[in-house]
């Protein structure tokens, strides 16, 4: 058996692990921020049985933000990253989720709405737990 | 420096497996190296946050301490102690995590219900020590969220940078090298196979005269 035959296994046992990594923090089910504020502690429940906790203060900025707008707005906002891309990229399709990215970010409203690093960075300073990565399988296979 | 290269058998089966292989580790390597770049932004920016909380958090400190002591020329200890037990009605930390690229970290906050205590017959720098006190906190419970998500991203940081470099500069290098390998062994194999075809064919013609 010639000598890399294990080196097929242990990379894609490594891939299968970053992506378990990555998405077993999603979500189970998302909530509204309307639904997020009437809360004591607001919190989703994880795939692996944690629970994503959102600070308040992001929540009440998100609301002043968005306005009228807030009720649609489902959280946590789900950013996909895109490792087609040469750069570190993460993608958003939700529009008020973009509404409110654009305008915290001051960047023109694009579907869908591409962030790199720098606006990352800006974005985890201010909504920062009302953000979650995710990384789409189908994605990485089409790699 | 030369790469060393894997022991293959020279087949085009085991070149079309190295060629899936390269493709396989590559897509690994992107996706660990976003996951990096996310991480040690997060990390950097966690502990200049820090940084600075501490140094505000030891002034504060200073600044509240001097408060309390300008006020026991004015105020007995007994009335200390009942203002601040009055101050506040109730606080609460409630303790969370939330989830940054794959790191479960850690989120308090902080919920306090002020005390029906009327402040007027107390001194105004009892009043400045009793708010000086209760936005430290704040910071204090922030400072402790910080420091334990910065050891928690830290560690997965240089979990995630070795198995980048693993791939960056064994895995990934070594496979190249070993195609390359096989390619120039393949082609060689093919102009030697010309090379002999051509002398047979000289040989046939000279036969054939």
């Amino acid at each position: 058996m010639s000598e890399g035959a294990g080196e097929d296994q242990i990379l894609h046992y490594f891939l299968r692990d970053e992506l378990r990594v990555i998405n077993s923090s999603l979500p189970r089910k998302r909530k509204t921020l309307e639904e997020l504020l009437k809360e004591e502690i607001p919190y989703v429940l994880t795939h692996d049985g944690g629970s994503h906790m959102f600070r308040k203060s992001e929540l009440v900025l998100a609301k002043k933000t968005l306005g009228d707008e807030a009720r649609n707005l489902n959280l946590p906002i789900l950013l996909e990253f895109l490792p087609t891309e040469k750069e570190t990229v993460a993608e958003t399709s939700d529009p008020v989720a973009i509404k409110l990215i654009a305008k915290l970010l001051g960047i023109p409203e694009v579907k869908p709405l591409r962030l790199y690093p720098t606006h990352l960075k800006e974005l985890r300073s201010k909504i920062g737990t009302l953000i979650i990565y995710l990384l789409s399988p189908k994605t990485v296979s089409s790699l | 420096m030369s790469q060393q290269i894997l022991k293959v058998r020279p087949t085009k089966i085991e070149l079309i497996r190295l060629k899936r292989r390269i493709k396989v580790a590559r897509r690994l390597h992107k996706v660990l190296k976003d996951r990096l770049i996310i991480l040690s932004q997060e990390l950097i920016s966690l502990i200049k946050e820090g940084a600075e909380l501490r140094q505000t958090i030891h002034e504060r400190l200073r600044k509240c301490e001097t408060l309390l002591a300008d006020t026991s020329l004015l105020a007995s200890p007994l009335m200390v102690r009942s203002y601040s037990e009055g101050r506040i009605r109730k606080a609460e930390v409630v303790i969370g995590t939330r989830v940054v690229a794959g790191v479960r970290v850690p989120v308090t906050d902080l919920e306090v219900e002020p005390g029906e205590l009327r402040p007027e017959p107390y001194p105004l720098t009892l009043q400045e020590a009793g708010k000086c006190y209760g936005g430290l906190m704040k910071d204090v419970l922030r400072l402790a969220e910080i420091e334990a998500s910065i050891l928690l991203i830290g560690k997965e940081v240089s979990r995630v940078r070795r198995r980048v470099n693993a791939l960056e500069n064994i895995l990934i290098p070594r496979i190249e090298a070993t195609i390359k390998y096989l390619t120039m062994k393949f082609e060689e194999r093919e102009r030697e196979d010309k090379t002999r075809m051509k002398k047979v064919k000289q040989l046939l013609e000279r036969r054939g005269k």
